[in-house]
């Protein structure tokens, strides 16, 4: 069989070595680096989507921490506005009940001055009569006579008002 | 057989009888019959290791293959930077080509395509080609050319003179480590078959007739010398040439 020699450029050998590391070089991309690569980069995704969730999760949370507190602090705020309110209209309530009191008082106070007027004027009128009475019986008596009633009339209501003028 | 004749060049199996100008008759050589066959060997390899990949809770063979694949990355993005991450196959075919076709003379029947030197010659063909259409990248065609004037005038020969040399010597150096190597192994081969066969001779009678006819010391201590002349020397080579490549490039295109 025919040899080369040992140390020797031949062109044909050359260019089939060339194309053997071309051809060399597609087939360790394709058959090694691509499918790799490909499942580093699925990895490496996945790895980001779950570090994504995590995320998501953390700013759910978060959300409802918020949310939480933000019911919270209307809950607080509308028991004190409760409270206000209430505090206000049962003040409201206790000065008008006072007021009412007062005013009550103030008519019974003025009513009870009024009857005691009344029943003054009716007991000076009753007195009156009576004495009237007494005096036309008395004076009947002295001067032995039926006095006229009618004709004295105004006569003794002089007399009972000098008197109730001076007592 | 007489050892000189042991220390040839690769075979030639075919010959296209046409005569091809330049180019010379077309033939195939044992060199290329070995590279297809290291280049099925490596395509089986990356084959058996990518079988049913897994995103999840992986074999050893997945994280054997994706230690490779990530090693290969940063030795490429190590010595050459980030830019030069298209670089990576390149580098690691040409590693694992060298490698095996270094290693495929332990097989004792396989010539190593690497102790061709058309083999070394292409690649640093193809590394020469890279390096230059990266400085012309770089600065410009007249940026390139420019280069060779610098630091002073006088010095553009020497200058072209050192630039052809980084494609010789890359050659050079992987190929006389391999074709070193080879020749050794034949001569120990040799001198070991003759000294078992005299030393055995001395043996008297049918015994040592039939015993000086087998290479018994041949046994065992070219396997220890293939320790460093195919085990070590291989790797190394290819270690240094896949260094000097990626080292030149990333040279070349800094300006």
């Amino acid at each position: 069989m025919k040899v080369q020699d040992l140390v020797t450029i031949d062109p044909w050998t050359l260019i089939a070595q060339l194309l053997n590391l071309f051809i060399q070089v597609m087939l360790i991309k394709k058959f090694l680096f691509k499918p790799i690569r490909e499942v580093l980069a699925k990895r490496k995704a996945l790895a980001d989507a779950e570090l994504a969730d995590a995320a998501k999760a953390k700013e759910e949370a978060e959300s409802l921490k918020s949310e939480y507190e933000e019911s919270m602090k209307q809950a607080r705020d509308k028991a004190n506005d409760i409270l206000n309110t209430a505090q206000k209209s049962a003040s409201q309530q206790s000065e008008e009940i006072i007021r009412e009191a007062n005013a009550q008082a103030v008519s019974i106070k003025a009513k009870a001055e009024r009857d005691i007027e009344q029943e003054r004027r009716k007991a000076v009128n009753e007195i009156k009569d009576e004495i009237g009475d007494m005096a036309m019986e008395i004076a009947g008596k002295v001067i032995g006579r039926e006095i006229n009633s009618s004709d004295h009339e105004k006569l003794i209501d002089d007399f009972i008002n000098k008197v109730g003028e001076e007592s | 057989m007489d050892v000189s004749e042991k220390i040839v060049g690769p075979k030639v199996y075919w010959e296209l009888p046409v005569d091809i100008p330049v180019l010379g008759r077309f033939h195939i050589t044992e060199t290329m019959v070995v590279s297809w066959i290291v280049m099925i060997i490596i395509t089986t390899i990356c084959i058996c290791l990518t079988r049913k990949l897994k995103v999840k809770d992986v074999s050893k063979r997945q994280a054997f293959a994706e230690m490779l694949v990530e090693t290969a990355d940063k030795f490429v993005i190590g010595n050459m930077g980030e830019k030069f991450a298209y670089f990576v196959p390149f580098v690691a075919a040409l590693f694992a080509t060298s490698v095996v076709s270094n290693l495929i003379s332990l097989t004792g029947v396989l010539r190593s395509p690497t102790a061709d030197l058309n083999t070394e010659a292409s690649w640093a063909l193809v590394v020469f080609v890279i390096i230059t259409s990266q400085k012309i990248k770089a600065g410009g065609f007249g940026g390139y050319l420019k280069g060779f004037t610098q630091p002073i005038p006088v010095l553009t020969p020497f200058n072209v003179l050192s630039e052809l040399a980084t494609p010789i010597s890359m050659a050079c150096r992987h190929f006389g480590n391999i074709l070193s190597g080879f020749v050794i192994n034949i001569l120990i081969y040799a001198a070991l078959a003759v000294a078992s066969s005299k030393l055995l001779g001395l043996i008297p009678g049918a015994v040592g007739a039939v015993l000086s006819n087998v290479p018994i010391f041949s046994v065992g201590l070219p396997a220890i010398l293939s320790v460093y002349f195919d085990w070590f020397s291989g790797v190394m080579q290819a270690y240094i040439f896949c260094m000097l490549t990626t080292m030149y490039i990333a040279n070349a295109a800094e300006g």
